[in-house]
């Protein structure tokens, strides 16, 4: 807790929480149905976990080896909300979560080449449906940047002055990044292929928000829950 | 005359309030009883008889479906659906083959409005 003013601001109440937790579980049940499509299998995913954090701590909720080779896809938006989504896996689970996606029995050099692709289009889906369920109960309007595909230790992956670069190079903004916030969300992928076996591994999916697009979040809650 | 019953289960409390909101506002005929997930559901059925359930699919402890089954093994005749934005085709089929229903989220007046008339 870094107790500055900033702090107070941004400490959501118990409803703000449930309310902020449903529109993720509504953004994931549509990813879920999106990637059913994609592969043709039934896809369960749940949160288990939801924090709101500043971006520090963020890092090192994820951070439980230095040495760990992580995946994440990262995709920028832009807009009434500017921030970046990450959806970070184990790297060793990745291509765990690429052969359960595919459901086919490949060697492994093909599944080296398709993890890209795969993770890519999977980032896309999940990263998209979490905010666009913002979209769905707010009146917020933004942009996604392409999708790109990262792999590195977790140091690599969490550096926020990556994250802030890739922003501003289409956003030509100025913010600091000491006020960035997180919302950390532990995310579990369960598939059930044809023979009703049953794949779970775990991903992190990390959005990180401007001060300034948190604010706006805060307020379209109380809007929303001022109705009810 | 008696109100009918319209039992509301989510884990989530903005879920319960949108839906309460709408009986409230649009269907007052209706006496609403919530919970928070299956085994409250389930308690609260035990006294109060249910003729419309509206249950999220993704809740601690039994899903959806699982409370659905034992709802509608005490009141068969019950209207029961699952309100969740993850409507996917082998669910949809085992749900279907249950005789249960679905919304999908978010739920809206002119959804509610459709299932009451299903059910009617």
């Amino acid at each position: 807790m870094s107790g500055q003013g900033s702090e107070e601001m941004f400490c959501l109440s118990e409803m703000e929480e449930d309310a902020l937790k449903e529109f993720f579980n509504m953004g994931l049940g549509m990813a879920a149905a999106s990637l059913s499509q994609m592969v043709n299998n039934e896809v369960l995913l749940s949160l288990p976990q939801l924090k709101v954090v500043p971006y520090e701590e963020a890092t090192k909720m994820l951070v439980a080896n230095e040495e760990e080779k992580l995946v994440a896809i990262r995709q920028n938006f832009t807009g009434e909300l500017t921030g970046t989504a990450l959806l970070i896996f184990p790297g060793a689970e990745s291509l765990e979560l690429v052969r359960t996606l595919l459901n086919e029995q490949m060697p492994l050099e093909v599944l080296m080449e398709l993890e890209q692709e795969t993770l890519q289009d999977v980032g896309n889906v999940v990263l998209n449906a979490f905010l666009e369920s913002f979209t769905q109960m707010m009146s917020i309007q933004f942009e996604f940047e392409a999708a790109e595909f990262l792999k590195g230790s977790s140091s690599f992956l969490l550096d926020i002055s990556s994250h802030l670069a890739a922003q501003r190079q289409s956003l030509m903004s100025d913010e600091s990044g000491n006020d960035e916030r997180a919302f950390v969300l532990m995310m579990d992928f369960k598939t059930h292929d044809e023979e009703q076996t049953q794949h779970t591994l775990s991903g992190f999916v990390v959005l990180l928000f401007s001060q300034y697009s948190m604010e706006i979040l805060k307020r379209e809650l109380k809007v929303i829950l001022a109705t009810l | 005359m008696d109100k009918k019953t319209v039992l509301i289960v989510d884990d989530s409390s903005l879920a319960r309030m949108m839906v309460r909101k709408i009986f409230a506002t649009s269907f007052k005929d209706w006496n609403l009883v919530e919970a928070k997930d299956g085994e409250e559901a389930l308690n609260l059925a035990a006294d109060t008889p249910v003729h419309l359930a509206l249950l999220d699919f993704n809740m601690p402890g039994m899903n959806g479906i699982e409370l659905a089954e034992k709802l509608l093994v005490k009141y068969p005749s019950a209207g029961v659906y699952l309100v969740t934005a993850n409507i996917q085709e082998r669910m949809h089929q085992r749900a279907e083959s249950m005789g249960i229903g679905f919304i999908k989220k978010p739920i809206a007046e002119n959804k509610i409005a459709d299932i009451l008339k299903q059910i009617a």
